[in-house]
């Protein structure tokens, strides 16, 4: 089953002066439980294409579906209904709340999906447990390691069991073996069935994906698959 | 988690939360003081005209030309049904003479009962018989009088039997600088008459029954109700109080436009972290809530510390201008108070409001490219 669906999309963004073509006539259809690594330079779209499945910004033409749905449609409220229930976002940055604790950090989108107290307290220790940093669960963000920081979003991105985690660039900021630390954290979510959209520029990762789609000036130049 | 997360927001920028509490607790302190203030100085001001709401004074109708009430009308007025005493006054203005020291002053002419009825008596008894005549407190002062001493009222000698205790202010008869002799003595007509109803549901039907009796011809009085110059004096100064409290809310209202500044300030300096809590589900009114109730924290806390604090300014500034604080621990102090506290509260809120609007309505994909 096809849970992305890029249907001729394109993405434009126009200021005052100048015009940007950031996706052209992109069409690509991801499958449920694949691990797709998305490659390109800086400026290809590999970030518009991320921010596009995540329902975080509309294309200017074409059609995407999720799970089969079409999102052009959606309310502003439904699109966050979609984020969190559908998509886990891991960033670059980690973006963790700064005042919260980690445990409190991945409890975070429970309580936007109103989930009572203990249930969401006892689903976040086992999620940080899963990525194994339970002993941090106390800690503030400023507190832990950038690896550590990154495995909490992992856990928070994991909250709400969403079947598709969009990656962008999650090891940018980590050196190679706390990388490689949570590029196997994903592999794993991937072999419990999770749909993993990964964005980066680092050609080592690309042996965790099943799939490789290349861009370039926002259009697909190449779609190959990974032997492992 | 909502609460615990705006109480941390709140707890990163220490100072400037606390300054914006600074600010509203001085802007409820303010209000509720002068609230309070002028409640016990109405409260000062009323108590001294005593318990005359349930009188009415008969005055001659000056605008029709009459100057005096004739003794038909105090016949008509006393068999009224709805008075309980009728005291008909005289007044005129005399030379009062006391060994080498002379005042022109007020000279009244009343029943002794009547005198005892409404004065109370500082040195001596009251008595108007025989001679004798009581006289105010400060008209006293001023001869140099004291019970016994005998002085001349237009070449007439009266001994003073009471020096009356000094009364505050009156609408009927002002007797700190005047002099009360017997109807009897008094040689001029009657001005005035002052009738006590049974109760307040008396006044209406009292004034028509003058007006079908007495003035049923011709207007020759006029009716005067006390407990409407009260009702009045009680208007004007709550008035006064509401013009004092809306200026002390100035202060409260700048107490606003800092939270607003502040809140803009979070809201700015938090744009990534919104876009963040947006990508991972958070609805636009989560947001909204979140910001309203960081700003509906800095109203209470504000408010609870301003609305204790009142209690004491309120005492203070009363004590400092008044003198004495009668009404400290009463009904309409818990009125103020609590209204301090909400007024604190809703200044705080409607100033978040802004802010949280703005934070809520941000873009998910601009706010998380923010740096």
């Amino acid at each position: 089953m096809k849970v992305v669906v890029f249907e001729n999309v394109s993405k434009v963004y126009r200021t005052k002066y100048y015009e940007v073509r950031a996706l052209d006539e992109i069409n690509l259809e991801v499958r449920r439980g694949e691990f797709l690594a998305i490659m390109g330079p800086s400026g290809s779209g590999k970030s518009t294409m991320l921010n596009l499945i995540g329902c975080l910004d509309k294309p200017t033409k074409g059609e995407i579906y999720i799970k089969g749905n079409p999102i052009s449609g959606l309310s502003d409220s439904e699109l966050t209904d979609l984020r969190r229930d559908t998509i886990g976002f891991v960033f670059q940055q980690y973006n963790l709340i700064s005042t919260l604790t980690t445990l409190e950090n991945v409890e975070l989108p429970m309580i936007f999906s109103r989930r009572n107290s203990e249930e969401r307290r006892k689903k976040a220790e086992k999620l940080l447990k899963l990525v194994g940093i339970e002993e941090v669960a106390d800690r503030k963000p400023f507190e832990i390691s950038g690896g550590q920081q990154q495995r909490v979003a992992i856990a928070r991105a994991m909250a709400n069991d969403p079947e598709i985690l969009l990656c962008d660039e999650p090891t940018g900021n980590l050196d190679t073996n706390s990388g490689l630390q949570i590029m196997e954290i994903l592999r794993n979510l991937n072999r419990r069935g999770v749909t993993i959209i990964l964005v980066t520029h680092n050609e080592s990762l690309k042996e965790f994906a099943d799939r490789v789609v290349r861009l370039r000036d926002g259009r697909i130049v190449d779609v190959s698959s990974v032997s492992h | 988690m909502y609460l615990q997360l705006a109480i941390r927001n709140l707890g990163r920028t220490k100072v400037r939360s606390a300054l914006a509490i600074v600010g509203i607790i001085i802007g409820v302190t303010a209000i509720t003081s002068i609230g309070i203030f002028g409640e016990n100085l109405k409260h000062i001001v009323l108590e001294s005209f005593g318990d005359i709401a349930n009188e009415v004074i008969i005055l001659p109708n000056f605008k029709e030309g009459y100057k005096i009430i004739d003794e038909k009308t105090i016949e008509i007025v006393k068999k009224s049904p709805y008075s309980s005493q009728v005291i008909p006054v005289k007044t005129s203005s005399e030379e009062i003479r006391f060994r080498d020291k002379k005042r022109i002053a007020t000279v009244y002419g009343m029943d002794e009962r009547a005198v005892m009825t409404l004065f109370e008596a500082e040195n001596g008894t009251i008595s108007l018989k025989a001679g004798r005549c009581v006289i105010g407190n400060v008209l006293a002062d001023a001869l140099g009088v004291k019970v016994g001493s005998k002085i001349s009222v237009d070449n007439h000698i009266y001994r003073i039997s009471a020096i009356l205790k000094k009364e505050g202010a009156r609408f009927d008869i002002t007797p700190n600088s005047a002099l009360i002799i017997s109807e009897k003595a008094h040689k001029s007509n009657y001005t005035m008459v002052i009738v006590k109803l049974k109760n307040l549901d008396e006044i209406e039907p009292f004034k028509d029954f003058i007006e079908k009796t007495v003035n049923l011809k011709k207007e020759k009085v006029d009716v005067i109700e006390m407990k409407r110059i009260l009702d009045r004096i009680n208007k004007a100064f709550n008035q006064v109080n509401l013009f004092l409290m809306a200026i002390a809310g100035i202060s409260l209202l700048v107490a606003g436009v800092s939270i607003l500044n502040i809140m803009l300030m979070s809201t700015i300096e938090r744009t990534k972290e919104i876009g963040v809590m947006r990508a991972i589900g958070a609805q636009k009114t989560t947001i909204l809530k979140i910001f309203l109730l960081e700003a509906l924290m800095l109203g209470v806390g504000g408010s609870i510390v301003g609305s204790l604090l009142s209690i004491a300014g309120g005492y203070l500034i009363t004590k400092l201008i008044i003198g004495r604080a009668v009404s400290i621990f009463s009904i309409t102090t818990l009125f103020y108070i609590f209204g301090g506290f909400f007024f604190g509260i809703i200044t705080s809120v409607l100033s978040g409001l802004y802010p949280a609007w703005k934070a809520s309505n941000l873009e998910p994909i601009e706010a998380l490219r923010y740096e």
